[in-house]
């Protein structure tokens, strides 16, 4: 029972990671009906730019600048690749470019920190606190609370300044929005640094917890898709949800049937939701338009 | 100019055969081995571009299913002791049925979604590879011999000429299918699916078709690939080499035997290259000489402002010529040179480098229809014509909710045989939603449809056009890119016989019945008078030849009823008038017509009953003389008085 609480605990903060992340696709496909697929990398650079500051700040100090990196690169993503594609409505188009975005940054990070897991340090005592029985970590408790806290910040923003509601209103409408006055590639393009400062941030979360390095992105990336999916693209809830739901079948599979195996059921849940219900389990279903 | 597919095959097997003599010329074991692994790459490549090129999907699981191919070969060697020749049809049989299962959730969902499942899919494939040690002898892999051919132990050069051969004859079979109707299918549901499901043409089952075939010739691949590297293991089939095919793909040209075979060459060849620093860094010179008299010409031409779209390429291929200056090797940054290859590729190269040259060569050959043309079939409807008069559609208190919306709300509409019914009403009265509900593409809340004594309400769109139930579009959707010929042809899938098998041994049975569907459509497009344009692409024909030829294609199905949704729309008053002589010689031929329309002076001169709609009911029925003097009409177009 204690081990079954020690890894529902981390599930959480792994599936919270999972949310956060998974939030990021669905500010980008709110304004532009597009998804970075080198989201995870967006992660890993956050994570491996903020062990390369952690030395100079500390933990806490790093973190602003780890967000403001995560906000410069989403500009770039999506300048480079995802802008021209959208203006040219080609699907193809920017599939490919965030794919090779991704792939860029993968190798650029490959060369510039190598291709071995590094140790990120800790900011909180790495001794797991004792509760019931089950050993948690501190550190787990702050991915929750930041992971929450980060979604709650950009909800706000969403909400009470007018950049937000410039966000809300292009992903409601982006044509009225355009009549408007509203300038949608700008909003876009915001959107898309909002998403890569988020997965940047939940980059420098996660990396006390596990390893870091060039390659630790990939997997999350595509696990938080399937977080978006399951949850729905279109439901801040979902997200939660799915993330929590994934991050603990996961660790299950991991410490019951073997630790290669973990990244298996998050894959299988996404292809049973996109092959059933691919609105994902709280999403709101479209009407096609013939 | 349209380079035909039998050009390509000629141009791809033609390449083979300079391919042949390579490992005499005093090649090096080492360039024959790179030769090989060419043309087992462009064995996989020409599936998948089947799947990119020709369905529009993106794949980032072809990887994992060349892995499948190899896999399969291992195993049945490693734990069966079956060789080569048994390992070919098995590895395609299982990595048919893995790109079956592949395919399946593209019943829902589509692009980046399938994308990503194919993202999935390869991840959870090469998981298992890894982690299902007692099989697949886990990260250790697995090691090969090669099978004596004829009683001789094949070396690289004699294995080379097999992998030739295979590739010859995928070269082959992929050009005939692609030629045949599934070929056009495979366009059809990228251009238009919606449209492609209302001509009996199933997207879903013809991305099933794409998926599998795609797969089976990863499957052969993978195990030629086995065979030649004699050795497998798991981190092979990786995501990069995912990225390397659809950049070969892309890079190559999609939709082209000969650009696949030039982008397989090129991503194999390129990391040897890579490896000799000075020859990088000459072309990286190369490339800034390049950018800077395209930014020069560019200057010349529209002054500074026309340097700001281009800046961010220009400034990255300024920067490469000191960026490799500035490294010793660059072998470790592959990737980020393929990352930067498919942005450019998918930028500033769209068709890739074969569509670029046949741009190129485009003024300097002349068109060549791609097949002889068959004479025109005068066109006559064809299937069951019952007696007129009798009541051919039946729909009885059809419901359609959307939430709260009820946009049908207990139509009933009764259609005769023979006549022309037209469906009018103010706009969101629920015509269009009524079109949809009868050709299957929205499944009502409530209701039952008929169409003679078949009960066809929750049927897919593709039944319910097999059955008899042919439409035209609103807004126009053709298959852009496919010619009006290939248009109609898609519509006369279902007069093709013959299996895969059939295309891909072009039997008699199938030529004959390929040739029939041919006539037919220049028979049809004669009908609407588009005889002249047979050859054109759609997406270059003017407005009105649109309309008519959506008219030609819904009429190949022989459908008993044909829906013409607002067909008059956007028309000149010429077009109008050969519109409706069009129309009525459809009804002259014995197929009943349901019209909407907002030209009344279209209604009421041609339709015979007039059904009138509003906020989601009938407001009235009749004959056009009855339906124009009705009050109530009267009051939903125009208001009340006072």
């Amino acid at each position: 029972m204690d081990v079954f609480i020690q890894l529902a605990v981390s599930g959480i903060s792994v599936g919270m990671i999972y949310a956060t992340i998974a939030f990021g696709y669905q500010l980008t496909f709110a304004t532009s009906r597009t998804l970075n697929f080198g989201q995870g990398e967006a992660l890993m650079l956050g994570a491996v730019v903020g062990l390369s500051l952690v030395p100079i700040l500390g933990y806490w100090a790093m973190l602003p600048l780890v967000m403001i990196f995560g906000l410069f690169q989403g500009v770039v993503v999506e300048r480079l690749g995802v802008a021209r594609a959208v203006a040219q409505k080609s699907e193809f188009g920017w599939v490919m470019s965030t794919i090779a975005l991704g792939v860029i940054f993968k190798n650029v990070a490959e060369n510039i920190w190598g291709r071995d897991d590094l140790k990120f340090p800790s900011p909180l005592p790495e001794a797991p606190i004792v509760i019931g029985g089950a050993h948690i970590l501190p550190m787990e408790f702050l991915i929750l609370a930041g992971a929450l806290a980060m979604m709650l910040a950009v909800e706000l923003f969403n909400r009470r300044t007018i950049w937000g509601k410039a966000v809300v209103a292009t992903a409601n409408d982006s044509d009225a929005a355009g009549l408007m006055g509203i300038n949608t590639p700008q909003i876009v393009t915001l959107s898309y640094a909002i998403s890569s400062m988020t997965a940047a941030f939940a980059g420098v979360l996660i990396a006390p917890v596990t390893l870091t390095g060039a390659t630790m992105g990939s997997a999350l990336g595509l696990k938080a898709f399937a977080v978006a999916i399951i949850g729905g693209l279109t439901s801040g809830l979902g997200v939660i949800v799915g993330g929590i739901l994934l991050g603990i079948s996961e660790k299950m599979t991991g410490f019951y049937v073997a630790t290669g195996y973990a990244d298996v059921p998050g894959l299988v849940l996404l292809l049973l939701v996109l092959a059933i219900r691919p609105d994902g389990l709280f999403g709101k279903r479209a009407i096609k338009k013939v | 100019m349209r380079v035909t597919p039998e050009g390509l095959a000629v141009g791809a097997i033609g390449l083979c055969a300079l391919a042949l003599p390579l490992p005499f010329l005093g090649m090096t074991n080492y360039y024959v081995h790179l030769g090989m692994v060419i043309a087992i790459y462009s064995i996989l490549l020409l599936g998948l571009d089947i799947v990119v090129g020709y369905t529009g999907e993106v794949s980032l699981g072809h990887a994992a299913l060349f892995g499948i191919g190899a896999y399969t070969a291992g195993v049945l060697l490693f734990q069966l002791k079956l060789g080569l020749w048994f390992a070919l049809p098995a590895a395609m049989a299982v990595t048919a049925l893995f790109g079956l299962l592949l395919a399946l959730p593209a019943l829902k969902v589509t692009g980046p979604y399938l994308a990503m499942v194919t993202l999935a899919f390869g991840t959870i494939v090469q998981i298992l590879i890894n982690e299902m040690t007692p099989l697949t002898n886990g990260p250790m892999g697995i090691k090969l011999n090669r099978p004596l051919l004829l009683g001789y132990l094949p070396k690289d050069r004699e294995y080379y000429f097999l992998v030739l051969l295979f590739l010859g004859l995928s070269i082959l079979v992929v050009n005939r299918i692609l030629r045949s109707g599934y070929g056009r299918a495979f366009q059809a549901l990228r251009d238009a699916p919606i449209a492609s499901d209302c001509m009996g043409v199933s997207v879903w089952l013809y991305k099933v078709y794409a998926f599998v075939i795609s797969a089976a010739m990863a499957g052969l691949a993978g195990t030629l690939f086995a065979y030649s590297e004699q050795y497998i293991s798991p981190n092979t089939y990786s995501f990069e080499l995912t990225i390397l095919f659809l950049l070969a793909v892309t890079m190559g040209g999609r939709k082209s035997r000969l650009g696949v075979i030039l982008g397989a060459s090129i991503v194999v060849l390129l990391p040897n290259y890579l490896a000799d620093i000075e020859l990088v860094r000459l072309i990286a010179a190369l490339i800034g000489m390049g950018a800077l008299m395209v930014a020069g010409i560019q200057w010349h031409k529209a002054g500074p402002r026309a340097l700001a779209p281009i800046a961010v390429p220009l400034i990255l291929c300024l920067s490469a010529w000191p960026i490799t200056l500035s490294l010793a090797s660059v072998t470790d940054y592959k990737l980020t040179i393929f990352g930067l290859m498919i942005l450019f590729v998918v930028f500033y190269l769209p068709e890739g480098l074969i569509g670029r040259i046949r741009e190129i060569l485009a003024p300097l050959t002349p068109a060549a229809p791609d097949i002889a043309r068959p004479p025109a079939q005068m066109f006559t409807a064809e299937g069951p014509r019952g007696a007129k008069g009798e009541v051919v559609l039946n729909a009885s208190s059809i419901k359609m909710y959307f939430g709260g919306l009820r946009a049908l709300d207990g139509v009933s509409l009764s259609v005769k045989r023979g006549e022309i019914h037209g469906l009018i009403g103010p706009n969101g009265s629920g015509k269009s939603t009524l079109m949809n509900v009868l050709s299957g593409l929205y499944r009502p809340t409530g209701g039952e449809i008929n169409l003679g004594n078949v009960r066809i309400d929750g049927h897919a769109p593709p039944e319910i056009a097999l059955r008899g139930i042919a439409r035209t579009f609103q807004n126009v959707q053709l298959f852009g890119e496919m010619t009006a010929t290939e248009n109609v042809l898609v519509a006369l899938n279902h007069r093709l016989r013959g299996n895969l098998l059939d295309i891909i041994l072009a039997t008699p049975r199938y030529r004959r019945s390929e040739n029939d569907a041919r006539a037919r459509a220049f028979g049809l497009l004669d009908f609407v008078g588009l005889g002249d344009v047979a050859d054109e692409k759609a997406r270059n024909l003017p407005y009105g030849k649109c309309r008519l030829l959506e008219i030609a294609r819904a009429l190949a199905l022989d459908p008993q009823l044909l829906l013409l949704d607002e067909p008059a729309a956007g028309l000149s008053q010429p077009d109008i008038e050969l519109l409706i002589d069009i129309v009525r010689r459809i009804r002259d031929l014995g197929v009943t017509i349901v019209l909407i329309e907002h030209h009344m002076d279209v209604v009421m001169s041609m339709c015979d009953t007039v059904t009138v709609l509003d906020f989601g009911q009938v407001i009235a029925e009749g004959t056009p003389q009855a339906v124009r003097a009705d009050p109530r009409v009267i009051e939903a177009y125009l208001g009340v008085a006072g």
